[in-house]
């Protein structure tokens, strides 16, 4: 218990500092107007608006969650190090791992939370057309969601461990980025290809996240109804485990590192 | 009883030139319940040596203790208090959030912690700023609520890194009158410094390094002869001969 206390108070302050700095808000009010334009545009007529602005609604939620996800994942721990903060933190009763859950626990929340707000926009948006969405099916989406910005953060946590925070979140933009475009096209690939060019896709699709289980978008949209529970169940624990292995690459890493004012490595 | 045991620590950095001893075989033993200033040049080693204490790196060879626990364990931890050199800290909470989320890494929480908040507030003379956010507080200040951080845990070993640097006088006094109320309580202050009229006026007990090497140990009385000031003792015992 007293552990998981510890957590919540790094989250918690992780949390304050998102809520107080204005980057997570001029995100936030970027993309919100750019879904709030699409929306006030009646050229398609009443029906084709409504599918419209759910579908770049959703588009927008997505990248506001990435975007915002990575970046402020990344900026956590090599933060604590540029400030100098990290040395009265590691002289305080709490252990490294439990550092790294603390401020991935913050981000996840503080990310997830203003993506639910943009879900909330996104709905207002469509009800205010004339719209319906089932409140189940959103429901899902927004879990599943939530489950890949878990994923997201988790990996840029771990980048942040052993780089800094340009660098961590350069890279975790590009994995995450290439997982979404990429991996649902690899089977293709995989046929169309032979020899040494179709194993490397083959890796590629097992070792890269499958973003795609987790993206209810199309779903949403074109009113396929919910998705079976197994399926649901099975996605948030795909997202549970990658979150869980992420997390334990970048304590086990936090746990190797050595902690000096110079940047020397010690022998 | 020995607050700090430090034994025939060394610790080498790789540079481009081949490795550096930053600390070369120290041993050193800190009793409980005395102020010790540990003095040194720039680069002897002493931060490195601190570095070691708290386990925010692992010596080359050698070990440290500190209250008889390796400090590698978390829960060891429990009875330090740390100050770093220049410390800053979470610039958006307000002075209150900072030492209760503080506290609450020490698993205090409640009335007591609350309690021990606002007299930790007003022993640093944050009372009257507790409510407003650290970035809108001066150096001084910030090195106050820095410091009301470092107690929050009552701790029995405070170590400080540098606790007067980029303060004005005044600051300075108050880390001063600070350390000689924590020598009262009975706790034992470890504190690394460049000023030797502060160190000569707090310390009991005197640390010099100079290049990694522990080069003078014991009581100021009896390490600074008649007549001669701390100062130039100091240099006699630091410049190459």
């Amino acid at each position: 218990m007293k552990k998981i206390a510890r957590i919540l108070t790094l989250a918690k302050i992780v949390l304050r500092g998102q809520i107080r700095r204005k980057d997570i808000y001029v995100v936030f009010m970027l993309l919100g107007a750019v879904v709030v334009l699409i929306a006030s545009s009646d050229i398609l007529g009443l029906s084709s608006v409504v599918t419209y602005v759910l579908e770049t609604g959703l588009l927008a939620a997505w990248i506001f969650g990435w975007i915002l996800g990575i970046y402020s994942a990344a900026r956590e721990l090599p933060q604590e190090e540029t400030r100098g903060t990290i040395f009265s933190l590691l002289a305080k009763p709490v252990t490294r791992g439990e550092i790294v859950v603390g401020k991935w626990l913050g981000c996840w929340c503080s990310v997830a939370a203003a993506v639910a707000l943009f879900y909330a926009l996104v709905v207002a948006l469509v009800l205010e057309r004339g719209g319906f969405i089932s409140p189940f099916v959103l429901f899902q989406a927004f879990a599943l969601h939530a489950g890949a910005l878990a994923v997201m953060t988790s990996l840029a946590v771990a980048l942040s461990t052993r780089m800094n925070q340009d660098a961590a979140a350069t890279l975790a933009y590009i994995v995450t980025g290439a997982s979404f475009l990429l991996v649902p096209r690899i089977p293709e690939f995989v046929f169309r290809e032979a020899g040494l060019r179709s194993n490397l896709f083959l890796f590629l699709y097992h070792a890269l996240p499958h973003f795609e289980v987790l993206d209810m978008r199309t779903r949403v949209t074109f009113g396929f109804g919910p998705a079976p529970l197994w399926a649901f169940a099975a996605s948030l624990a795909y997202a549970a485990i990658l979150t869980i292995f992420f997390l334990a690459v970048a304590t086990w890493l936090y746990e190797r590192k050595r902690f000096s004012r110079s940047e020397l490595a010690v022998l | 009883m020995n607050a700090v045991e430090i034994f025939n620590l060394t610790v080498l950095f790789q540079t481009r030139d081949g490795p550096v001893k930053a600390v070369d075989g120290l041993t050193l033993n800190v009793p409980v319940g005395h102020v010790v200033g540990f003095l040194g040049p720039n680069g002897a080693g002493k931060t490195t040596t601190i570095h070691v204490l708290l386990g925010f790196m692992r010596p080359t060879s050698g070990a440290a203790k500190v209250l008889g626990s390796d400090v590698r364990e978390a829960a060891a931890r429990r009875r330090i208090g740390y100050l770093a050199e220049h410390p800053d800290t979470y610039r958006f909470l307000t002075g209150r959030e900072l030492l209760t989320a503080t506290g609450r890494l020490f698993d205090l929480k409640g009335p007591d912690l609350s309690r021990r908040v606002d007299s930790l507030l007003e022993r640093v003379g944050l009372s009257a700023a507790a409510d407003r956010r650290i970035s809108t507080y001066s150096r001084g200040m910030m090195q106050r609520v820095c410091l009301a951080q470092t107690l929050v845990n009552d701790p029995e070993i405070v170590i400080l890194d540098e606790p007067t640097s980029g303060l004005d006088p005044i600051g300075r006094m108050d880390i001063r009158s600070l350390m000689s109320d924590l020598r009262r309580q009975g706790k034992t202050v470890f504190f690394s410094s460049h000023e030797l009229s502060e160190v000569e006026m707090v310390c009991d007990r005197l640390a010099i390094m100079a290049k990694g090497r522990l080069v003078a140990e014991g009581p100021v009385e009896e390490l600074v002869p008649r007549g001669e000031r701390l100062e130039e003792y100091f240099m006699r015992m630091v410049m190459p001969k």
